[in-house]
């Protein structure tokens, strides 16, 4: 990963986090992207350089076309391309399995909110770098789905129907992309503790998740994030189209 | 990091801190508790990130002072409290715990685990869990497992056999708590108030600081009641402090080492209640019934449980386990099961750090059954390939031997859990919880031989770390031992009636 251009997206806390860390101890150079919390942020461009690597904290509302534009120039004028991009950041959603709403409490906005935060998101970053990744025939898109897809153990809809859109997304991509030399993969994670996000999540429903698990626990934010690191590496430079479940074998596929 | 807010933390700051001087110390936080009037003329410090714990440095006189204080406000107001009030309030100090947002809670959530080394996360379930039991149908529990009649602690009342009773706790009771499981002491100083006894506890250098939190949310629902209690920290055996005060209370809990319990029981000179909660040792019974093809995953996980929460510190939990043949698994890939088991628990909630001597006390055991398996293949040592995480010690032959602790476990295979039971007999008088999974045929009869033998609490495996409401706390009751039953019998009831001037 020596001096590859990584851009995390929603990268200031739990799972993007660990993964701008896992890039920035492989000396990448690593732009930890976040919308509001630029403390946190701060924090993670600190880590990275604590393992050698250089970053850079850069502030871009994911589901905006001009910002994210915004900011890919400047990674463009600073570092000149994007090597790898990771789709992490998604509308704000919290995994209570308490106050979820039913099928039939959710209105279409919800999803359209998720949608907006997780498919849009994609997009936006997806249709930034695609002439870079081109130019250099050479790319590494990672989108972070989830494992909900397949095993709706809670069923938080809006939520996971967006990210099966961004999964469908993802295959057209990799379809499309391939012969310029770009990879497009999904990482589908279990519920992964602790972050921000699953707080809320009870012990006994996450007890639950664990006594189904073959690993016997739930996934970490790092566990996450070597998988990322794999798909990203020249090991997988061979694999496209594809979805990596990270859930201790809660879901096989 | 949660961290409640300036505003809402105002309130438990130095009480001798003057306004001014707010700000700059908004992170003290008092790590006693001790009646409106109470001053110390000096203070230790204990840094803990960005908070300081306040600890007073105390002298025999003020803690004879305080002494008299606590029992006074003991006199003027809780006497006078009937105990279904006292249930109401402290049910009404629990309920406020019970609210995640308690800012009490959230400070008791951010600082033990830095005091303690225990995983925030497990320190954040397990006090709720614990402060659970205290509700008022847990206390009402409590009393009617103890008093065939709980009003007997409000007035004499009528017995079958002709005349009346009242039982009478201490006016005065000792606290020594432990720091090995925090909140416990909120257990003992319920106890002494559902007695309508003052309390001083003594709280431990490893944990002082939960004792202190819950008598200053009983001061926002009672200030009365919380005056009847003191919390103060001084190191434990220290002659000049202590000897005095032994001297003045009513009676005595203690919770610690043996070597603790049996300090303070020489020192008690006068004919008063001494409940001593010493050392003990629990283990786990799992019959060949919980290692079927469907239920030896669940097997393994609630012992894992067990032996994971607080890392062994508690009495509960267990430092050996008898694993039986005859189920899907032997009880050598049981051990095996169980190691992966502990791995995954250390990276859900890893284990506190240890002193030195803990570190040293697991080498030296690992090394010691290293070597004896190098010879013995009924011998095998699974452990945490890091550090000293967690250890895993099989032996193919039922024995008995305790443990260092720190998630270290002892599992000994037998062909019937019975065989393991002849070698418990060297520590009869520590023996106490036993977590069980067998079948319910076996249940009574194994209760039975395990209780011969010494033990006194058969619980759940997976359920031993919990201590459920009105249990007899190694083997005794717990608030019946500390009363005295006063009665006024037949014939002094006959004799005050032929005194009625107005009698026919």
């Amino acid at each position: 990963m020596q001096d590859k251009v990584v851009l995390v997206t929603g990268a200031s806390r739990g799972i993007g986090k660990a993964i701008a860390k896992h890039f920035g101890s492989r000396q990448a150079i690593v732009i930890v992207n976040y919308l509001q919390n630029s403390k946190c942020a701060e924090e993670v461009v600190r880590d990275i350089e604590a393992f050698g690597g250089q970053g850079v904290a850069l502030q871009a509302d994911v589901t905006k076309e001009a910002a994210v534009n915004l900011m890919l120039e400047q990674i463009v004028d600073s570092f000149g391309t994007v090597d790898v991009l990771v789709n992490n950041a998604l509308c704000h959603y919290t995994f209570n399995p308490k106050q979820r709403k039913t099928a039939w409490e959710l209105e279409w906005q919800d999803y359209q909110t998720q949608i907006d935060g997780s498919l849009k998101g994609t997009f936006n970053t997806c249709k930034a770098a695609m002439p870079l990744m081109k130019r250099q025939n050479f790319g590494r898109v990672i989108n972070m789905v989830t494992n909900l897809i397949d095993f709706p153990i809670v069923p938080y809809h809006d939520y996971t129907t967006a990210k099966a859109a961004v999964l469908g997304y993802s295959h057209n991509l990799a379809k499309e992309l391939g012969p310029f030399g770009i990879t497009v993969n999904c990482v589908a994670p279990g519920l992964t503790y602790p972050t921000d996000s699953s707080r809320d999540t009870q012990e006994d429903v996450r007890e639950a998740i664990i006594r189904l698990t073959p690993l016997g626990r739930l996934a970490g934010p790092e566990d996450i994030a070597g998988t990322v690191s794999f798909l990203a590496s020249e090991e997988a430079s061979f694999i496209t189209g594809q979805t990596i479940h990270v859930d201790g074998g809660l879901t096989m596929t | 990091m949660v961290v409640p807010s300036l505003s809402t933390r105002c309130w438990w700051l130095k009480r001798d801190v003057n306004k001014v001087g707010v700000k700059e110390l908004e992170q003290h936080i008092s790590a006693y508790y001790v009646p409106q009037g109470i001053t110390f003329d000096a203070y230790e410090e204990r840094t803990l990130g960005q908070y300081t714990l306040d600890l007073p440095k105390l002298t025999s006189a003020k803690l004879i002072e305080i002494s008299a204080c606590v029992r006074l406000n003991r006199t003027k107001y809780l006497c006078s409290l009937q105990t279904d009030e006292i249930v109401q309030i402290i049910d009404k100090t629990i309920q406020l715990w019970l609210t995640p947002e308690y800012p009490l809670r959230k400070l008791a959530e951010t600082l033990v685990p830095l005091i303690t080394g225990y995983d925030a996360e497990l320190v954040r379930l397990e006090l709720k869990r614990f402060l659970r039991g205290f509700r008022k149908k847990d206390l009402y529990r409590f009393l009617d497992e103890e008093f065939d009649n709980p009003g007997l602690l409000d007035n004499f009342r009528p017995r079958k056999s002709g005349g009346f009773t009242r039982a009478y706790g201490p006016g005065l009771i000792f606290h020594v708590f432990s720091g090995n499981v925090p909140g416990l002491p909120i257990w003992s100083m319920i106890m002494g108030l559902l007695l309508k006894s003052a309390g001083i506890g003594k709280t431990s250098s490893s944990e002082p600081l939960m004792a202190a939190l819950f008598a200053q949310s009983l001061a926002e629902v009672d200030p009365n009641l919380a005056e009847c209690l003191a919390v103060l920290p001084w190191k434990g055996g220290s002659a000049e402090v202590e000897d005095l005060l032994l001297e003045k209370v009513d009676g005595v809990i203690v919770y610690g080492s043996s070597q603790t319990v049996e300090q303070i029981k020489k020192k008690v000179h006068q004919a008063i209640p001494v409940l001593g909660y010493g050392h003990k040792i629990s283990f786990a019974a799992i019959g060949h019934e919980a290692l079927t093809s469907d239920r030896y995953q669940d097997t393994v996980h609630r012992l894992a449980n067990d032996i994971s929460i607080y890392d062994q510190q508690s009495c509960l939990s267990p430092q050996v386990v008898f694993v039986e043949t005859g189920g899907v698994i032997s009880p050598r890939l049981f051990s095996q099961l169980l190691a992966s088991e502990l791995e995954h628990y250390e990276k859900r909630r890893p284990r506190a750090r240890l002193t030195d001597h803990e570190i040293h006390a697991i080498r030296s055991i690992r090394n010691r059954y290293e070597a004896l398996a190098i010879s013995d293949p009924e011998i095998e040592v699974y452990a945490s390939k890091s550090g000293t995480e967690w250890t895993v010690i099989y032996h193919g032959e039922p024995g008995f031997e305790g443990s260092p602790l720190n998630r270290t476990v002892q599992v000994y295979a037998c062909d019937n859990l019975e065989d393991g039971l002849g070698y418990l007999r060297p520590y009869r008088a520590y023996l106490q919880t036993v977590g069980v999974a067998v079948g319910p045929k076996r249940l009574e009869v194994l209760a039975h031989q395990l209780a011969e033998e010494g033990v006194s609490r058969i619980t759940a495996l997976g359920q031993m770390t919990l201590g459920v409401s009105g249990w007899h706390h190694d083997a005794r009751f717990n608030l019946v031992d500390l009363v005295r039953f006063v009665d006024i019998e037949r014939s002094a009831e006959q004799l005050a009636e032929i005194y009625d001037p107005d009698v026919e």
